[in-house]
């Protein structure tokens, strides 16, 4: 479909390309985790590429493998109208050094989608303004689209507490005070009891 | 190495391989109901059909068939290549053979199943192989077309005894042979045979015998459709709910590679199945083996208990503490066991040699059985080849009874309930057994912490001819038991000992640095396409 | 009592320096699925708006590698649930190009009726909400009415309301029913009546246009960068629309235009939807017209089509095949694919993952609204409290499909 994509991209990177193919139409390639950011930079800045789309950021877990964890992301051209499916692996058995730069400063719609595979997938993007969990709540442990994390497992649910007792960026504001809100709603108005002043 | 080429691809074969077994070694799979990698080779089936290209020169081996013509609306004489059963062509250097590249080949197969499915009863939903039968997984492959016959299937006899064990179904049964073959090539004993021809073809025993003896379940494991059925696992689970496990039997001494099933939503154990390994059991298990699967539920030690009576772990640690504390280095002893894993006896061993400075070491284990010259080991232990090396100065546990006695040994630390000795004669000594299942020890025991059978965790296990095996985990861990490495962790903690152990890697690391352990490394098992 | 205006002094009065905090959603009449936006307000100004969802993460992709890949579509259908019809057929082609299939001619023509027809639905509910929201009950009612009248066509075709579950690898669960083509002949102009009635009372109101114009603006090269996609980017004056630029189904057979806004305000992302309604139907009048009326509805191939149930209950050729697909699943091929559809939202992607077995080993979806929800704090910031929720109405944010 678009092999020139994938032509550029290695004359351009040369050995930090590791591995590409092009099964299904889908053209694809897989990136030294250290050139990730470079290489979504010249995708996005080089004309004749102009990958100006975010499609898709994702990761996909293979325990079994070292490094395990694949970072999928998918760019589309609108004016070209051609796509690449850009994958880095990071990661060991134990998701130390599971950790990407940042491209939020490429394209600022990879702001949500580095959020969620960090959330989902436990990948790290270092120099994101804002990685915070996105889909699940911050007290929440593991990352569940890990294979080795068990999909019946439960976890306890959290009563509510303020960011220093959590001692976690919560983004949650208090609940309502007694004063605050539809009073009748809530154990209804202050009862004036005292008549005689009137 | 000489090799041929399947499909294209080169097949290196040693000598006197035929075309399926050295592209079986290469781990791919020529289809096939009747040949077995350890049987003899029939070729009855005709599911495995290559084409071999002539070489340039010879004449081409051709069949004179009539083919029908759509277009003349009428049958036209023609040839097509002979084909030829895979599991009877021996190699050639050089040779070519088509397999699915091959339209011919392509048909036959089709032809084949199609053939082996007419009188096939609608069984799969009641049927206990679904899910891992080969007309299933065949009919995907190499069938895929809808039944073109609309008289009545041929019926045949449906659940017949054949013995204590084994029942058999006339109607699925595809007429491989391989039951018939491997009673009378593996177990020596030809006691099946086929009677009647064509379509009322039905396997059956021979007259006054029933199918009994050590070999039984290989019949059914052997079947490569639901025609033969165990009673043990007749009707018990449906097999697509069960994971699978890589197991050690832990019937004998032999140390049979199996693959345990179970069930994870029940945390039960269904039943083995042979795993195959040229080196120790090659594709067969026998019967007792193959019922041990049972222990992993019947006899278990599932609770902590002081003289008879339940308890938490606790409160046993507690007793522990209080019933050793005038016990000396002198008059302690420790039990070895060799039904339990390596991991296992390292640690009572550990905790008995190092921490607590004792010289006393015995061995229990299952008393000796039966045995014969297939696959039966005289001992019942899985493990003692690997506790002998682990503990060279271990002596038999009769020894133990007379030391006890004679009031030499006041404390006993054991692993293990099984033992060839009478319980009443260690009660005098204060006894700790830490043991997956009951026996003489846990009886004469004060004091039973529960520890996981083979089947709860991962052990290494060295057999009879000094080859060590892994046994993976499969079930969770029942009731308050714990693998016996860290109970040993526990006890040494209530005796006040730092224990050196806390995890399964360091025990490995530790066994696999001291050359007390210096067997063969386990092999690999070999793979078995479509085993 | 005392008087409550009693005159306060100016001095006396303690403005608070600090900027208000308010929590807008979870449960909030306009939070439509349910969404949090936790505001930093400094008066009625919004300075900071953090968007936070997930309130509706149902674990999708988590629960798709445990069934068979055909055990995903009923989970689709709850991920945008006022278009499933388009997230079935996205599903299915996603499959159907790991697995190399076809499905026959027919059945392309009526997954893109379906599809449009999901479309409408999709455009209905959002236009009628956002006006809603915005105190006109009157069109949401009569945007509803049309919408039950596509909902009634498809309960007619598919035996359920709203999650059909109805897409299949290589097919349909059924072929189309035989009043199918009428029905949707008589239906389509009463809808687009309504629609039109609706759009008389909303346009002309001043009320309405004034809180939408210039309300949310976004340029067509930040909407892009941010990763919109569908009518939101359409209204942007980007001109992306898969069904134009990469055509799938029998898109390219069919003739219907791209309808674009020029100034991406909250107006045009309103107007941009009623057009497409419009093209819509001349979608399904075309494709109504192609189809055919006999003819297979699914693929042949035994490997992913269920048999007949007749003979699964009588042979066993059938009984196997019933069999390997429901306990086993479709075997499909090894490899990975991305495959892209135009949703009610915008590209609604697939990126599966396959080792070979009948179960997925990663079955990723690309939900058009996450994107274009994680655009909205950018849309809020400095604009008025009010704006929220004609801004937030307009980027169609289905709950579902945004937290997965």
């Amino acid at each position: 479909m678009s092999q020139h994509v994938l032509d550029k991209l290695k004359a351009r990177f040369g050995t930090s390309i590791l591995e590409t193919h092009s099964d299904f139409g889908d053209d694809t390639a897989v990136v030294e985790p250290s050139q990730w950011k470079a290489v979504c930079q010249y995708l996005r800045e080089e004309p004749a590429l102009d990958f100006d789309l975010p499609v898709d950021l994702c990761g996909v877990d293979y325990p079994t493998r070292i490094p395990r964890m694949e970072v999928v992301m998918h760019l589309y051209s609108i004016a070209k109208g051609h796509r690449v499916r850009l994958k880095a692996r990071v990661g060991d058995e134990e998701m130390s050094g599971a950790e990407l730069d940042s491209v939020t400063s490429i394209w600022p719609g990879m702001n949500w989608l580095e959020r969620e595979v960090w959330d989902m997938s436990g990948v790290r993007f270092n120099g994101h303004p804002d990685l915070r969990r996105i889909l699940m709540y911050p007290e929440f442990e593991g990352h569940p689209l890990q294979k080795t994390y068990p999909a019946d497992r439960t976890q306890p649910l959290v009563p509510y507490r303020t960011e220093e007792e959590a001692g976690l960026p919560l983004g949650k504001l208090e609940p309502f005070g007694p004063d605050e809100g539809m009073p009748f709603g809530r154990g209804g108005l202050p009862r004036v009891v005292d008549h005689e002043d009137d | 190495m000489p090799t041929f080429k399947l499909d294209g691809k080169a097949i290196p074969f040693e000598p006197g391989d035929t075309i399926i077994r050295a592209a079986w070694r290469q781990g791919i799979e020529i289809p096939h109901y009747c040949w077995h990698p350890g049987l003899s080779a029939p070729a009855n089936c005709r599911m495995c059909l290559v084409e071999i290209v002539p070489k340039p020169g010879t004449r081409p081996l051709t069949l004179d068939v009539l083919e029908w013509d759509a277009k003349a609306g009428t049958y036209r004489p023609t040839q097509k290549p002979k084909l030829q059963p895979a599991c009877y062509v021996p190699a050639a250097d050089g040779m070519e053979v088509l397999g699915n590249t091959s339209e011919h080949v392509r048909k036959a197969r089709h032809d084949v199943q199609e053939f082996l499915l007419l009188n096939h009863p609608v069984d799969c939903p009641i049927c206990d192989q679904s899910g891992e039968c080969k007309l299933q997984d065949y009919w995907l492959e190499h069938g895929r077309y809808h039944k073109r016959m609309r008289d009545e299937p041929v019926h045949k006899p449906k659940g017949v005894v054949f013995g204590p064990t084994i029942v058999y179904d006339g109607e699925r049964c595809v007429m491989c042979t391989r039951c018939i073959r491997f009673m009378a090539e593996v177990a020596k004993d030809p006691v099946l045979d086929m009677r009647e021809r064509g379509n009322l073809n039905e396997i059956t025993v021979s007259p006054g015998r029933v199918l009994d003896g050590h070999y039984t379940f290989m019949t059914e494991h052997v079947c490569p459709v639901g025609a033969l059925t165990t009673k043990d696992f007749r009707f018990k689970a449906r097999v697509w709910f069960l994971r699978t496990a890589s197991a050690i039997c832990q019937g004998c001494a032999t140390g049979c590679n199996a693959w345990l099933d179970y069930d994870p939503r029940y945390n039960r154990a269904y039943r083995y199945r042979p795993r195959d390994n040229e080196k120790v059991n090659k594709f067969w298990m026998c019967d007792e083996g193959m019922l041990t699967y049972k222990a992993a539920h019947d006899g278990r030690v599932l609770e902590a208990s002081v003289r008879g009576t339940p308890t938490s772990t606790t409160k046993a640690l507690e007793t522990i503490k209080t019933l050793f504390a005038e016990a000396s280095t002198q008059s302690l002893a420790v039990v070895l066991s060799a039904a339990h894993c390596l991991e296992d006896n390292w640690a009572l061993l550990e905790l008995g040699e190092v921490l607590v400075g004792t010289k006393k070491v015995y061995l229990g284990g299952h008393p000796e059985g039966y045995e014969d010259a297939i696959l039966i080991h005289r001992d019942k232990n899985p493990n003692t080849r690997g506790v002998q090396q682990l503990a060279t100065q271990i002596a038999p546990l009769k020894s133990l009874v007379e030391e006890i006695g004679a009031g030499r040994v006041t404390h006993v630390l054991a692993l293990g309930g099984a033992a060839a000795i009478d319980p009443a004669a260690l009660r005098p000594a204060a006894v700790v057994a830490i043991a997956s299942h009951h026996g003489p020890l846990t009886s004469a025991a004060t004091v039973v912490l529960p520890a996981t059978s083979w089947a709860e965790q991962s052990g290494t296990y060295v057999n009879a001819k000094g080859i060590r095996q892994i046994s993976e985990k499969a079930l969770e861990p029942q009731g308050a038991s714990k693998p016996a490495w860290q109970q040993a962790a526990d006890v040494a903690g209530a005796l006040g000992y730092e224990p050196s152990w806390t995890r399964l890697k360091q025990i490995r690391a530790r066994l696999l640095g001291s050359t007390a352990v210096d067997g063969p490394a386990a092999p690999l098992p070999v793979a078995a396409p479509g085993e | 009592m005392e008087p409550l205006d009693i005159d306060l002094e100016e001095g006396e009065l303690e403005l608070p320096a600090d900027p208000m905090h308010l929590n807008m959603g979870p449960s909030h009449p306009a939070m439509h699925g349910t969404v949090r936006i936790v505001l930093e307000l400094s008066g009625e100004t919004i300075v900071k708006a953090d968007v936070q969802i997930g309130y509706l993460h149902r674990g999708f992709e988590k629960m798709s590698e445990r069934g068979t890949w055909a055990q995903v579509f009923p989970y689709v259908d709850r991920l945008n649930y006022v278009s499933p019809m388009l997230n079935n057929v996205g599903y299915a082609l996603a499959v159907e190009k790991l697995c190399g299939i076809a499905v026959p001619e027919r059945c392309q023509w009526y997954r893109m009726v379906l599809g449009e027809l999901a479309r409408i639905s999709d455009h209905l509910t959002c236009d009628g909400a956002m006006a809603m929201e915005l105190g006109a009950f009157t069109p949401f009612l009569w945007f509803v009415k049309a919408r039950e009248m596509v909902w009634d066509i498809l309960e007619e075709e598919t035996g359920a309301r709203l999650t059909h579950s109805f897409g299949r690898i290589g097919g349909m669960a059924n072929p189309p029913s035989r009043d199918f083509k009428g029905l949707c002949r008589a239906a389509l102009p009463k809808i687009l009546e309504l629609v039109e009635q609706g759009e008389k009372m909303l346009l002309k109101n001043r009320i309405f246009i004034e809180r939408l114009e210039s309300v949310g603006v976004i340029s067509g090269t930040d909407a892009v960068a941010l990763g919109w996609t569908g009518p939101c980017l359409r209204a942007s004056g980007v001109a992306y629309d898969i069904r134009k630029a990469h055509p799938y189904l029998r898109y390219d057979e069919v003739d219907f235009d791209v309808p674009i806004g020029r100034s991406g305000d909250t107006l045009d992302r309103f107007l941009v939807r009623l057009a497409e309604i419009r093209q819509s139907k001349r979608i399904i009048e075309q494709s109504l017209e192609r189809m055919a009326d006999e003819g297979p509805i699914n693929c042949d191939d035994p490997r992913v089509v269920l048999p007949d149930k007749m003979d699964v209950y009588t042979t066993i050729e059938a009984t196997i095949q019933h069999f390997k697909l429901i306990m086993e699943g479709a075997k499909v091929p090894k490899g990975e694919v991305y495959s892209y559809t135009e949703g009610g939202n915008g590209e609604l992607g697939y990126y599966l993952v396959s080792d070979g077995g009948g179960t997925p080993y990663r079955v990723r979806i690309r939900p058009p609204c996450f994107q274009i929800t994680g655009g909205l704090s950018k849309l809020l910031e400095s604009r008025m409290l009010s704006d929220i929720v004609p801004t937030f109405g307009s980027l169609n944010m289905i709950g579902g499909e945004c937290d997965h």
